[in-house]
């Protein structure tokens, strides 16, 4: 999009041109062209089973998209052969739904799993990277403590502390905010910002949490029916005029989505029944 | 002691346990411990009739195995069955050459096996050496035939 | 009519695409060999949960299936004056035959259903796509690790379960029916040859092993990621390894002991 090239003379962390993909019979995407741009909070927003987790997916390089092209710190990622598309993975992080922590170890076996995986370092520095990752979500104290005795809000916690152990250039956040009280999501909010300014790691949330998300991203795409229909910044999209957004943004129950489920006329429904 | 202890000695003891039971089944089961794995001579004996006799049946003097039956054939010429026998290498040169070749059943129910009957002669068999007499295995069909045959006799 | 027909079409298309996916998996799952020399830390905790914690069930119904034919087989071998051939009969019965079978069978309900809803789960809760996207690849650090266990144990098992059915065997013979203890373990000797009867035991238990563990792992590694994905694969794991295994038993027999 020229409007965010203009804004931002560095090439852009992650160019979607012309994506297709398809599920069956459903195109998930139909021409999709998207910058996320290097050193802000993108936001990726629409309803639910638009296919926001699939193109964090396609974007890591676990789907292949059916046509077009994405490229990632200026690599395509499905021309890339297996050895290096690991090494670029090494360099995302991903924040799973459900935190995605691997269930029979322990918080801080769970951090350390990638510096134990990818690097060569001696177990008292891995100590130490794991407990400082774990001070900047804040749960150092918790990390003896077993996946399934963290709540939901921790368990993403630890999961982003594990997203940041190598350092990667760039977090793909898989809808963050969806289920948290109002103090995790507070905590989730500050992190995101703070990691994305102060360690300079790029941020990509997928969200239909309308309000948390506009209020922390620096730019917005908003998909629908497998296109963009807005972009822009937040303030830009409050503004808009498209019918679409609004009713997102304000979270209207009828409008281009509809209410009722298509379906024949009430009465003929009711006189067919009686009759 | 930690877990991770645990898990290596329970790992161990469990392939330990394996081991013990596929040696157990080895020596204890199978004829591994008792089997002969020395060298052999062939000797050969010509039947009439082997009856049930099978490759791998014993061969005994007084009881004993001294060899095993290592290959069974037909001779289309002479129109009997050629049995070659595997003695044990110990044996050699102490087997009388007209020693008697018996195929009997071991109980009632059991197996046949080649029974040698040692004679007189100071020659003894060698590598390739013939048997010259020999008795064949009982037939069943053939006894009762036989007895009935003989009663049929005996009543007229 | 022709609805059915196409639905059977359809059906009979889905097993061939999952067979192919199966052996698909295969390759991915043997290079996964390199990472467990490596590391073999990994195999050791598989060989735990999955061959260790068998060792109870399959040591029990061993001793008491070996029990059973020492006592069925007294009473039918006395019949005709035949006990001195009941060491023969219940070694050879386990040996060739229940071994194995059985061994295959109580492994596939207890470890098979095991290591699905364990894979199972892991895909659900996405634990698999986040091995993926940490770039460590699961089929060789999570699957490979597990089919390698199985493999290994289930020969191990299948002696144990063989070993344990003699004991049993001769425990009811010798001591509750009076057998005579030379003749049970003489017989069995003099009938049971190592390289036929015990050596094709443990081939038949190896092929085993490799069909079972490999069915429950890509169950789970195939499944539909909800519990009720899970919990069907669970029982296609079952089912699908005991037909499998008392099939290749068929076919196996047949070629080794015709």
């Amino acid at each position: 999009m020229s409007e965010a090239e203009s804004n931002n003379p560095t090439p852009p962390l992650v160019r979607i041109r012309g994506l297709r993909f398809r599920r069956g019979s459903r195109w998930i995407f139909d021409g999709v062209d998207l910058d996320i741009p290097r050193g802000k909070v993108t936001a990726i927003m629409g309803p639910s089973g638009t296919g926001k987790t699939t193109l964090l997916k396609l974007i890591g390089g676990q789907l292949r998209p059916d046509e077009g092209s994405i490229e990632v710190d200026g690599e395509n990622v499905h021309a890339l052969k297996t050895p290096e598309l690991y090494r670029l993975r090494m360099r995302m992080g991903m924040l799973f739904q459900s935190g995605a922590l691997l269930t029979d170890i322990s918080v801080f076996d769970n951090v350390a799993f990638p510096l134990r995986e990818h690097t060569r370092l001696t177990e008292s520095m891995i100590r130490k990277l794991v407990l400082l990752k774990l001070e900047a979500v804040g749960l150092r104290g918790a990390r003896d403590l077993m996946p399934s005795e963290l709540s939901g809000g921790m368990a993403r916690r630890v999961a982003l502390a594990r997203a940041i152990a190598l350092d990667p250039m760039m977090i793909m956040y898989d809808e963050p905010f969806t289920g948290q009280d109002p103090i995790s999501m507070g905590a989730l909010v500050q992190l995101i910002r703070m990691l994305n300014d102060a360690a300079r790691i790029s941020s990509v949330v997928v969200s239909h949490d309308v309000a948390e998300t506009l209020r922390i991203a620096d730019q917005v795409y908003v998909i629908s029916d497998g296109k963009v229909v807005e972009s822009g910044s937040p303030a830009q999209l409050r503004e808009s005029g498209g019918d679409w957004t609004r009713q997102f943004i304000q979270g209207l129950p009828d409008g281009p989505v509809p209410f009722h489920y298509p379906a024949a006329p009430l009465r003929e429904d009711i006189l067919e029944v009686s009759s | 002691m930690n877990k991770k202890t645990v898990i290596e000695i329970w790992v161990g003891v469990f392939m330990a346990l394996g081991l013990v039971a596929l040696f157990f089944l080895a020596m204890q089961v199978s004829n591994l411990g008792t089997a002969y794995t020395g060298k052999t001579f062939d000797v050969n004996a010509r039947f009439d009739n082997i009856g049930g006799l099978k490759v791998k049946a014993p061969v005994t003097i007084a009881g004993v195995e001294v060899g095993r039956v290592t290959g069974i054939r037909y001779d289309a010429e002479d129109f009997r069955a050629v049995v070659v026998m595997g003695i044990q290498e110990q044996y050699l040169g102490r087997i009388p050459e007209d020693s008697f070749a018996k195929i009997l059943t071991a109980g009632l129910l059991g197996e046949q096996y080649i029974g040698l009957d040692p004679g007189g002669s100071l020659d003894t068999l060698a590598n390739g050496s013939e048997i010259a007499v020999t008795q064949s295995a009982l037939v069943l069909e053939e006894v009762v035939g036989q007895f009935i045959f003989g009663k049929a006799k005996e009543g007229t | 009519m022709i609805g059915h027909l196409a639905k059977l079409g359809g059906w009979g298309l889905q097993a061939l695409t999952r067979l192919g996916r199966a052996h698909l998996l295969l390759l991915p799952m043997m290079r996964g060999l390199l990472d467990i020399l490596r590391r073999p830390r990994l195999l050791l905790d598989q060989v735990f949960s999955v061959g260790v914690l068998t060792i109870l069930i399959i040591a029990v119904a061993g001793l008491f299936v070996g029990m059973v034919l020492g006592l069925q087989g007294y009473y039918i071998l006395s019949r005709f004056g035949g006990e001195t051939a009941l060491g023969l009969m219940v070694a050879a019965s386990l040996v060739r035959e229940l071994g194995p079978v059985l061994t295959a069978l109580l492994f596939a309900g207890r470890a098979g259903s095991a290591l699905t809803a364990e894979i199972g789960l892991m895909k659900a809760t996405e634990q698999l796509s986040g091995l993926e996207m940490m770039a460590v690849n699961p089929e060789h650090r999570v699957l490979a690790p597990r089919f390698f266990a199985g493999f290994l144990s289930v020969p191990l098992l299948a002696a144990l379960f063989s070993m344990l059915g003699v004991i049993g065997g001769w425990m009811v013979g010798g001591g509750m029916l009076g057998v005579d203890q030379g003749a049970f373990w003489n017989g069995m000797q003099n009938g049971i040859d190592f390289r036929e009867d015990v050596i094709n035991g443990v081939i038949k238990s190896v092929v085993f092993g490799f069909v079972c563990t490999w069915i429950a792992i890509f169950q789970g590694y195939d499944c539909v990621p909800t519990s009720e994905g899970v919990s069907r694969a669970t029982t296609r794991t079952v089912v699908h390894s005991s037909l499998a295994v008392l099939g290749l038993d068929f076919v196996l027999t047949a070629l080794m002991f015709s």
